[in-house]
């Protein structure tokens, strides 16, 4: 079972009203289905994913004096911002590294302007690349997947887990919340939420 | 592609249409509409069928319409009754008549004089309701201000709360920042002859949960009542309450036990 904490808690916790809290909700900063309802002895109360709520409400009041609540929405939501940059600009930006334009440009073909989501799996490859997690065969691979669940990828909720056991290595992209068992000697190497990824993406081009 | 000059339906008597894009759509009789309707202006004075969705800059509804689809509308009088069996899209609605909506209802004004029942979930800027509204789902909008009666079965979220009891009221859970819930004191003659009539009534709000960071409250029946300043006024029956900073409870109220969170 996920951790999870209460509503009276979480006020406590993240130092918050009742009133912010249900402001935020109205303004759709925090996703429906985090608000989880429990029998206790006082009646229904209500839970949320604590370490996803206390992430979220750590951004919402760090952000929260530069953008309105309205552009908060928009990117915590799942649906991509319209945006498509060039290859000049997301490199001059440094939103994605050289190599990883280049190793999505030998499956994809030359590209001139990226959508978000192909910007969203070059994010997620220039990632995996810069802390060493995997190789460049291996990004290809990923590349491959991504672009055969392109469906599965924009319907965000999905999570992004590299395993390798005895040298061999595979992704899984499955929906959110994963819950994975392995056997001892398979190591999970990496665990991407891709609706974070999502978020800090739009952070950075926004 | 040159773009020709929208055609005028107008049905007086009986008839049908296809649907289709137009300027405007009047009907003075009894019209069926077998697809989906796209104009700038809708306006039934007699009874509608549309079978499709429809997109319009207004609608007015004096007789009655039901709509199969969904409505997508920027400014809505319903002045008679309407069915929407999908959801209805609006800027500015304002029911006069009755109508009942079996899919969401989202807006920016939403104003009920007469009768309003949703089964789905309302979301807008401003929800204000001097009639009666029930919904059976949530009730999410910056301020909701009543002066009738209301049903939410879900959680009525929103920035302030303004209630005027009449009737009997009633949420599942009530949350927000400013709530207010006061009977009315001047009974004028229009409520007089209300609560003559439904003198079986006590004017009352009924919710398990509230709470919001000011709360106000006058005959209000919870379970749980948390904030960071409340008052209790007369006539309610609490079981229990938490608050932060302070707590002002009204001789006649009921409370069971509260603590200082």
């Amino acid at each position: 079972m996920e951790n999870l904490i209460s509503k009276k808690d979480l006020l406590e916790e993240a130092n918050i009203s009742y009133g912010q809290l249900y402001r935020w909700k109205r303004k759709n900063l925090i996703p429906e289905n985090w608000f989880i309802r429990k029998s206790t002895f006082t009646g229904q109360e209500t839970f949320f994913p604590k370490e996803d709520i206390l992430l979220r409400i750590e951004k919402i009041k760090t952000l929260k004096d530069d953008l309105s609540l309205d552009e908060l929405a928009d990117m915590f939501s799942p649906s991509p911002t319209l945006t498509s940059l060039s290859a000049e600009e997301l490199t001059k930006r440094n939103i994605v590294s050289n190599t990883a334009l280049e190793m999505f440009n030998n499956v994809h073909g030359p590209t001139k302007t990226f959508t978000f989501n192909q910007i969203l799996t070059l994010y997620v490859l220039n990632s995996l690349l810069q802390t060493g997690d995997v190789n460049r065969t291996e990004g290809i691979d990923l590349l491959k997947l991504f672009d055969e669940n392109e469906q599965n990828v924009k319907n965000t909720g999905s999570e992004l887990i590299f395993i390798r056991k005895m040298g061999v290595s595979f992704f899984v992209l499955t929906p959110e919340p994963a819950t994975l068992f392995l056997e001892p000697q398979a190591k999970k190497i990496a665990h991407y939420k891709l609706s974070q990824c999502m978020e800090e993406l739009k952070l950075k081009l926004s | 592609m040159e773009r020709t000059q929208l055609k005028n339906i107008s049905i007086s008597g009986s008839g049908t249409s296809s649907g289709g894009e137009y300027n405007q759509v009047k009907v003075n009789g009894s019209a069926h509409i077998y697809g989906d309707l796209t104009c700038e202006e809708f306006k039934c004075n007699g009874s509608a069928h549309l079978e499709g969705n429809i997109t319009t800059d207004t609608a007015k509804i004096n007789g009655s319409t039901h709509f199969e689809g969904d409505v997508k509308v920027k400014e809505m009088t319903i002045n008679g009754s309407t069915d929407i069996d999908g959801h209805l899209l609006c800027e500015e609605l304002k029911v006069q008549g009755s109508s009942s909506i079996k899919g969401d209802v989202k807006g920016k004004e939403i104003h009920v004089r007469g009768s309003a029942s949703v089964q789905g979930n309302v979301s807008s800027d401003e929800v204000d309701v001097k009639g009666q509204i029930k919904i059976k789902g949530d009730c999410e909008t910056e301020s909701f201000e009543a002066r009738g009666n209301f049903k939410i079965d879900g959680l009525l979220n929103a920035g302030t709360i303004d209630v005027e009891l009449l009737r009997h009221c009633e949420a599942k859970e009530i949350g927000g920042e400013n709530i207010t819930v006061k009977k009315t004191g001047d009974a004028s003659g229009l409520k007089k002859l209300i609560k003559f009539f439904m003198s079986n009534h006590t004017d009352q709000l009924t919710a398990e949960v509230i709470e919001g960071d000011n709360l106000y409250l006058e005959h209000t029946h919870a379970e749980v009542v948390r904030g960071n300043t409340i008052e209790i006024g007369p006539g309610c029956d609490i079981k229990r309450i938490e608050y932060k900073t302070s707590l002002d409870i009204d001789q006649s109220a009921k409370v069971g036990t509260q603590e200082k969170i």
